[in-house]
């Protein structure tokens, strides 16, 4: 109230009876105030997230390996960047990369759909809300830690599917047991793991899209006549799109700079296909002589792809609006 | 939810002869039942082994018996007493953790709440910085930087350090969910506590905070996740094993090995994984309750 009623006299008359110093008071107390509930937000976004990129941008451009005390820090320009572009494991490591989001990205986005629209059709909300919170389950369990369960489940000496395929099943033996974690069967096993991180999390999203579309649409299309498969691509598919768009980009993003996986459970061989730019990015940086310059080049190409398909999918989604 | 009480509804449907349709729907609802119950099933049974592991004995765990012939509960306070940084590192995440939500919550109610009701200057570039964020790895791409920073600040191998970088993490994403929040509070409201005289503070404090708690429980809970399991910026700023967080000295325990025969170690994974469960079970109305009110529109 007193803001309101003070506030609008003085503007009326202001310059000649304040002072500079009452106008600078004003000023503060009218936009500074409103910074000060910004502040604390600024302060760890500038310094631990805008000043870290602008910072590594800068490393990308040095010769920089602080482990070796005799080599000066020197300005070497895109010396880097020339070296990443023609270095045929960076290449492989954004190819590596793409293969695993283009393997986990339908999955991502379908079997969430697909358990959406299954748990919108049920009609007993207490049936619901427990399907709703079991599927939430691994949503609550932090990324790395699920990592680790599934690695321990993919173990072939304690590990529970094996045990099922070999000795409950009987589809495998002891020696021809799937070795999840080698190199043919890595990438589909982390999809797998994924998927199921994800499955509740992702469901919940289309469940919101889901719960605003009118009741009436289908009612409508099922007096037509419309059997289930086409009321869902005749109505729910095309009210799930925005919805859809927006987690295939948030997802295709991730998805191309996952680390923390390759890091626990594919290791830093270079012949394995978890071995993509990130891991590149971070073995080169820290391991070994710990090449930071060219270290901060790599995860800026791989980032930059990255951001460029990001780029593209808004500019294609968008026109359609 | 077209037509209620549907489960029950099918005896009664029976008896009230709408013979022809009534087989078909009973099925397509069976057939729904059976395909998320199995969906429920893969969720749950994978850490339902790791509870079982957890309280096996040796011989059992070893012979791969999925339920154990005998029970044994003594790893859990094994694990504690004999592998010795354990507690430490059980603390750091705890310590960790909460600071980093503490400080989010707080940055994202404060910044939240300015965006929609004060006029702050220069406030699109902020949104849009903070909408670019979301789109950008920088956890990935900058973590070179990160950890120069933090070797600058002295915060190398101090647990606490963690939190700097870790509020970052999910700080755009908490903005959102708050603005989206307070974006809900109607103008009438706002408008008759500040004719009543409240402040900037006191309004926030008294009248917005309660409309806004399922928000900051979204808030909680994802700053918790992010920070109680992040990997990569623990492994990379804090390499002495004592200043390590949970996560990182699991992961680089080798199953099987000394100290961290299996059992143990599902017994250290289990109680890593529980405070989450436990305090989701606790907040999982209101969390679902603000995903579906703010957190999913943003």
């Amino acid at each position: 109230m007193a803001q309101l009623t003070v506030a609008q006299p003085q503007h009326g008359r202001s310059g000649a009876e304040r002072s500079w110093l009452q106008r600078v008071g004003d000023w503060v107390s009218r936009y500074g105030v409103p910074w000060v509930f910004l502040l604390p937000t600024m302060i760890f976004f500038i310094g631990w997230a805008v000043y870290p990129i602008v910072r590594v941008a800068w490393f990308s451009l040095l010769d920089y390996r602080p482990i070796q005390a005799d080599r000066p820090v020197t300005f070497i320009g895109l010396q880097n960047y020339v070296e990443a572009f023609a270095d045929p494991l960076l290449q492989v490591g954004i190819i590596r990369a793409a293969t695993f989001t283009a393997l986990f990205l339908p999955g991502m986005i379908f079997i969430p759909m697909f358990l959406a629209v299954l748990i919108d059709r049920i009609t007993n909300a207490r049936v619901a809300t427990f399907y709703r919170l079991v599927l939430l389950i691994p949503a609550m369990i932090p990324g790395p830690l699920i990592f680790l369960l599934w690695k321990w489940m993919y173990d072939g000496y304690i590990g529970p599917i094996n045990y099922a395929l070999v000795d409950v099943l009987g589809i495998f033996t002891i020696q021809n047991q799937p070795q999840w974690l080698s190199n043919q069967l890595v990438i589909p096993g982390l999809t797998i793991m994924e998927w199921w991180w994800g499955l509740g999390y992702h469901t919940m999203f289309f469940l919101a899209g889901l719960a605003s579309v009118p009741r009436d649409l289908f009612d409508a299309s099922k007096v037509d006549g419309a059997n289930e498969w086409q009321m869902f691509w005749t109505v729910t598919f095309w009210r799930l799109l925005p919805v859809t768009l927006v987690l295939v980009v948030l997802r295709f993003g991730t998805a191309m700079a996952v680390i923390d996986e390759y890091l626990i459970m594919g290791g830093f061989m270079r012949d394995r296909p978890t071995y993509t730019w990130t891991v590149y990015m971070w073995d080169t940086a820290f391991q070994g002589v710990q090449d930071r310059g060219y270290g901060a080049a790599i995860g800026w190409v791989g980032t930059i792809v990255m951001l460029v398909v990001v780029a593209v999918m808004f500019w294609a989604f968008r026109s359609r609006d | 939810m077209a037509t209620q009480a549907a489960l029950p509804a099918y005896g009664a449907q029976a008896s009230a002869s709408r013979g022809s349709k009534r087989p078909k729907i009973k099925w397509g609802a069976i057939a729904r039942h059976v395909i998320l119950a199995i969906f429920a099933l893969i969720i749950i049974l994978p850490l339902v082994w790791v509870l079982l592991l957890s309280v096996k004995s040796l011989p059992d765990a070893y012979q791969n018996e999925i339920w154990p012939k005998t029970f044994d509960w003594t790893h859990y306070g094994y694990s504690l007493q004999k592998i010795p940084t354990l507690p430490q590192n059980y603390w750091n995440s705890i310590l960790v953790t909460l600071g980093t939500v503490v400080v989010t919550t707080v940055c994202a109610v404060l910044a939240g709440y300015a965006m929609v009701f004060l006029q702050v200057p220069g406030i699109r570039i902020v949104f849009a910085l903070l909408v670019a964020s979301m789109f950008f790895p920088t956890r990935v791409t900058a973590v070179i930087a990160i950890f120069e920073t933090q070797k600058d600040l002295g915060l190398l191998n101090v647990p606490a350090g963690l939190i700097f970088p870790y509020v970052t993490l999910s700080l755009a994403l908490s903005v959102f969910v708050m603005r989206g929040m307070f974006q809900t509070v109607s103008k009438e409201i706002y408008d008759a506590a500040r004719i009543d005289g409240a402040g900037p503070v006191r309004m926030l404090l008294t009248i917005l905070l309660p409309l806004v708690k399922n928000g900051i429980v979204v808030v909680i809970i994802v700053n918790f996740v992010t920070a109680w399991g992040e990997y990569l910026l623990a492994k990379t700023l804090n390499t002495n094993q004592s200043a390590q967080t949970l996560p990182v000295v699991l992961a680089a325990a080798t199953g099987g090995m000394g100290a961290w025969v299996w059992p143990r170690l599902a017994a250290v994974y289990i109680m890593a994984i529980l405070p989450g469960l436990i305090a989701f079970g606790f907040a999982q109305r209101w969390y679902i309750k603000g995903l579906q009110e703010g957190a999913l529109k943003a």
